[in-house]
């Protein structure tokens, strides 16, 4: 009896085991590469012996205490935002949807701003209640997105839930604007950071911050691929198929909000990220999810750390802010799949 | 004979228009059967009803003797397989990957198929002739190759009712017959219940056991091609005349040619 | 067949003519200018410091330079007006034309990357040529507009499908993001973020009279054209074979709206900054007041537009007074109301 499987998928499991170990490798590299890149120099030969207890305290404090956690960070919100992408064009079945370009970045950013405005003056305090603030900004973004997206009879139209997220995140945008008005120039410098998107979160408070959002969420996600997969074939498809649509739909959507939300709250407003790694992932591994996550993640995070690392580089000693780094690869491969892609 | 499907007194609609009212229908088990009717008559609002995308807002939908909103939804899945007329491929499918969702209704918790599923797959692959296709991205096939692969899914759901929304539309003649001889062939070979919605009169009538006509939401007539293949039924059902041969595939009713009722409309 | 294409697009143009409405056209353009003025008035009376009439009265007609008042409204109030009305009647009037041009109902040049293309620009200026004239600084912010405007419309034109509302939004949106992102980058290695802050924010405040001498001949000449080619944009918005079967010779009609465009949106960013949405929302207001004909659409756009800005430029200062909203703020928080009323009721075709 021919219960295996076919000679395609086995080939296709291989290449993304292949592709999975190769992203962990560059992910090495560019982590040793980030570790010994900065405003002070620190040789490579002294780093490795710094990692293994026998460096100096100087040189301990800054890998330790400042390189390390903000590398980690790069990261576990390029992995964050990566699977949130994948897991919302799956939902939305619109293959450029991303957490940023539909405006779920942005309320988490006012969410932000405004808890940071008016609840707690010094931001270290209060960070284990950034991403839970974060998330009920975004949350209800997400709502008012898609109430404004949901007609009765046609249900959400993929387009039309883009266009109100572009324009949803348009409104904020000029909401946070305003509302810099009212705060103090501090707060007003925290803004406009997070605007730009720089990883300003980079202590290990924030890691920790960070890591159960991630840690429950991703296998999560992980756990729903076969339900992300029989979506895509369509909602009459998946109904037949004996899915609850409408409940998947909704703990997907949620799962997704969260992990951009908490992944935003530490890194500001990143976008592109969850556009462009699941797209890279399809064309290289194809469409089931279960590769596609795994993958996209890994993706995610090399494109954040490399992007965050540009940054501190290029314009030596100034920062480049990770999201234009971000944004300025990011956008011309969107422009490209935009110019490919059919409707 | 006994009821694969029993519909009694629904009403569905959209909004504040209703489609169907107070409409009740019963759908022989093991035959093969048709909807027809013109656009707009509800049968395919019937067919959603049936798979649960729409609503009944009054009424009961009862499959094998038991009301469908009463069934868990995953249940259902395994006794009837559906396949709605607009499926969407995402391209980067292949073959063997779409048939395995087919499969979805049975998923354990960690999601990987089970000796059972292979089976079911490899059966529905080879049944609907796509062996030597399984590994071809669905993007790369031909319409007719893409509907088998489909209606492939929908066989390893492992349902012994199979219901189909118009399985031939946009295919050629060649490929819609191809689908047709398929279904005929499991409904004879497998024993399987098979209702769809056709388009196609004669074809509805050369393949089908048992036919239902609708029109405006109603139901016009039902019964074995010969009691609704007849000039009285089409005349009310499309407003035609419509002259009639014996096919001789199947021996039943097929019309030649057909002119529009009214008098005031004929050319020649 | 292509006879037949011709009668129904001529019946097509003579449906647009019916539904043309001249009368009230020359209503709402006259009733526009006396409530610009009667905003202008009010703008130049109200403010940081209220100012009477015949105070007003006597700034342009007995001027005085020993009185503070006088200085106000002759330095500061007046050019600032002139310029918000300049900048309002230049956006709607570069939106229309694009609306027009692509038959879509989404186009506004902050929304297509026009205007991130200018402030691009206006870094780049800032950066590298410090002092520089307005008069190139202007120039630069063309160059910038048509930036942005050859890579949208270069990505909607490379896809196989064209350019549909949904492509162009969202290229525009990502081209938006891309020349943001390459300002900040310049803005942040050459130090000149604070004046850039400015330019995304939107304001007139600054607007002098050396930049109104230069801006406001360029923004008559613009819609003097655009107004001169309205007839063919009607036609050109009925459709691309429409209007080659009606032999109009679409190239040069799109070449010479292209240019008005970017001159338009290029000059208006150089003086209030990246302000979105004013394209949007004023076309499609004049439409549901004069109907479909563009010769009407044009004039009623650039009142109408100017109109808009004046009073969103009162608002922004008196509101929090003596804080100023920016204005580019402000108009968003109409305009996304509107684009989401206009992306829920366009149906399926969006």
């Amino acid at each position: 009896m021919m219960s295996q499987k076919t000679a395609g998928l086995i080939k296709r499991q291989k290449k993304a085991v292949f592709v999975g170990i190769s992203l962990v490798v560059i992910l090495i590299v560019l982590f040793v590469v980030s570790l010994n890149t900065g405003v002070m120099k620190i040789d490579p030969l002294t780093v490795i012996k710094t990692v293994f207890g026998q460096g100096e305290a100087t040189d301990e404090l800054l890998l330790f205490e400042f390189r390390l956690p903000r590398i980690v960070i790069a990261v576990l919100i390029g992995m964050g935002l990566a699977m949130s992408g994948a897991v919302l064009q799956g939902v939305v079945k619109n293959p450029l949807a991303d957490p940023g370009i539909i405006g779920i970045n942005a309320g988490a950013g006012l969410a932000i701003t405004l808890f940071v405005t008016y609840f707690s003056t010094e931001v270290g305090g209060s960070v284990f209640l950034m991403p839970i603030v974060a998330f009920i900004g975004a949350g209800l973004t997400a709502v008012t997105i898609y109430a404004f997206s949901y007609k009765k009879d046609e249900g959400i139209s993929p387009i039309r839930l883009i266009l109100v997220g572009v324009a949803v995140a348009a409104g904020i945008s000029a909401l946070m604007i305003v509302l810099t008005l009212k705060i103090d120039p501090k707060t007003y410098d925290f803004v406009a950071t997070w605007l730009a998107g720089s990883i300003w979160g980079s202590s290990w408070n924030f890691v920790f911050a960070l890591l159960p959002w991630l840690i429950v969420l991703m296998p999560y996600v992980y756990f729903k691929a076969k339900v992300l997969d029989v979506m895509n074939l369509g909602d009459s498809t998946a109904v037949s198929l004996g899915m609850n649509l409408e409940k998947e739909r909704r703990t997907l959507l949620a799962a997704a909000v969260g992990l951009a939300a908490a992944s935003v709250s530490v890194s500001g407003g990143i976008g592109f990220v969850g556009l462009i790694a699941p797209h890279m992932t399809r064309r290289i591994v194809g469409e089931a999810y279960r590769y596609v996550l795994p993958i996209s993640a890994l993706i995610g995070g090399v494109l954040v750390l490399a992007a965050d690392t540009i940054g501190r580089v290029i314009l030596q000693p100034a920062e480049i802010p990770t999201g234009v780094v971000v944004a300025i690869i990011g956008a011309p491969y969107f422009l490209y799949l935009l110019a490919k892609l059919n409707d | 004979m006994s009821d694969a499907l029993e519909v009694q007194n629904i009403q569905v609609g959209y909004q504040n228009r209703s489609v169907i009212e107070d409409f009740s229908v019963t759908i022989p088990k093991n035959k093969i059967t048709t909807i027809i009717g013109p656009n707009g008559c509800g049968k395919s609002t019937l067919i959603k009803t049936v798979s649960r995308i729409l609503k009944a807002e009054s009424g009961a939908i009862f499959l094998d003797g038991k009301a469908i909103n009463t069934l868990d939804t995953r249940e259902i899945a395994k006794k009837m397989a559906i396949l709605p007329q607009t499926a969407e491929s995402p391209g980067g499918l292949s073959v063997f990957e779409l048939v395995s969702y087919g499969r979805f209704p049975y998923r354990k918790a960690m999601g990987s198929l089970s000796k059972e599923d292979y089976e079911h797959i490899h059966w529905a692959i080879d049944v609907t002739g796509l062996n030597e296709f399984k590994d071809r991205q669905i993007s790369d096939m031909s319409g007719g190759q893409r509907q088998r692969a489909w209606i492939a899914m929908s066989l390893a759901q492992g349902t012994d009712t199979l219901v189909l929304d118009e399985p031939t539309t946009y295919l050629d003649l060649a490929h819609q017959l191809e689908i047709l001889l398929l279904l005929k062939r499991l409904n004879e070979e497998e024993n399987r219940t098979i209702v769809m919605v056709l388009h196609d009169l004669n074809l509805a009538s050369r393949f089908s056991d048992y036919m239902i006509a609708m029109k405006d939401g109603d139901l016009i007539t039902k019964g074995t091609p010969e009691e609704v293949m007849t000039k009285g039924h089409l005349r009310t059902l499309f407003n035609i005349e419509a002259e009639f041969q014996s096919c001789p595939y199947s021996g039943h009713p097929v019309f030649t040619s057909y002119h529009i009722s009214k008098q005031e409309d004929s050319h020649g | 067949m292509a006879k037949n294409a011709t009668i129904e697009s001529k019946a097509q143009v003579k449906a647009v003519k019916k539904t043309a409405k001249p009368i009230r056209g020359t209503i709402i353009i006259i009733s526009g200018l006396v409530f610009l003025c009667f905003s202008f008035i009010l703008s130049i009376s109200l403010g940081a410091a209220d100012i009477n009439l015949s105070t007003i009265y006597n700034a342009f007609f007995n001027f005085d330079t020993g009185v503070t008042q006088h200085q106000i409204i002759r330095e500061l109030r007046f050019p600032r007006i002139i310029g918000a009305a300049l900048v309002g009647a230049a956006f709607s009037v570069a939106g229309a034309l694009m609306q027009g041009m692509t038959r879509n109902p989404l186009a506004d040049s902050g929304l297509l990357g026009l205007n991130a293309g200018a402030v691009m620009m206006l870094a780049i200026s800032f950066s590298f040529f410090p002092g520089m004239p307005y008069v190139y600084t202007v120039l630069l912010s063309f160059f910038g507009a048509a930036l942005g405007a050859s890579i949208v419309y270069g990505v909607g034109s490379l896809s196989k499908n064209g350019l549909t509302p949904i492509r162009l939004v969202l290229a525009g949106a990502a081209v938006t993001a891309l020349l943001t992102a390459l300002s900040e980058g310049i803005a942040l290695y050459f130090n000149v973020g604070q004046d850039m802050a400015f330019w995304y924010a939107g304001g007139v405040s600054s607007t002098k009279w050396e930049h109104l001498i230069v801006i406001t001949p360029i923004v008559i000449i613009m819609i003097f054209i655009a107004m001169r080619i309205s007839r063919s944009i009607t036609i050109l918005s009925l459709g691309e074979e429409v209007a080659v079967s009606l032999g109009e010779r679409t190239v040069r009609t799109k070449l010479i709206s292209i240019l008005v465009i970017v001159v338009l949106a290029g000059l208006a960013v150089s003086v209030v900054g990246a302000v979105s949405f004013v394209g949007l929302i004023v076309p499609h207001l004049t439409r549901k007041i004069v109907g479909y004909d563009y010769r009407w659409i044009i004039p009623v756009s650039a009142v109408v537009g100017a109109v808009l800005v004046v009073v969103a430029d009162l608002l922004a200062r008196t509101l929090n007074a003596p804080f100023e909203i920016p204005i580019g703020a402000l108009i968003s928080l109409i305009g996304v109301p509107f684009f989401l009323y206009l992306a829920r009721k366009g149906g399926k075709e969006l």
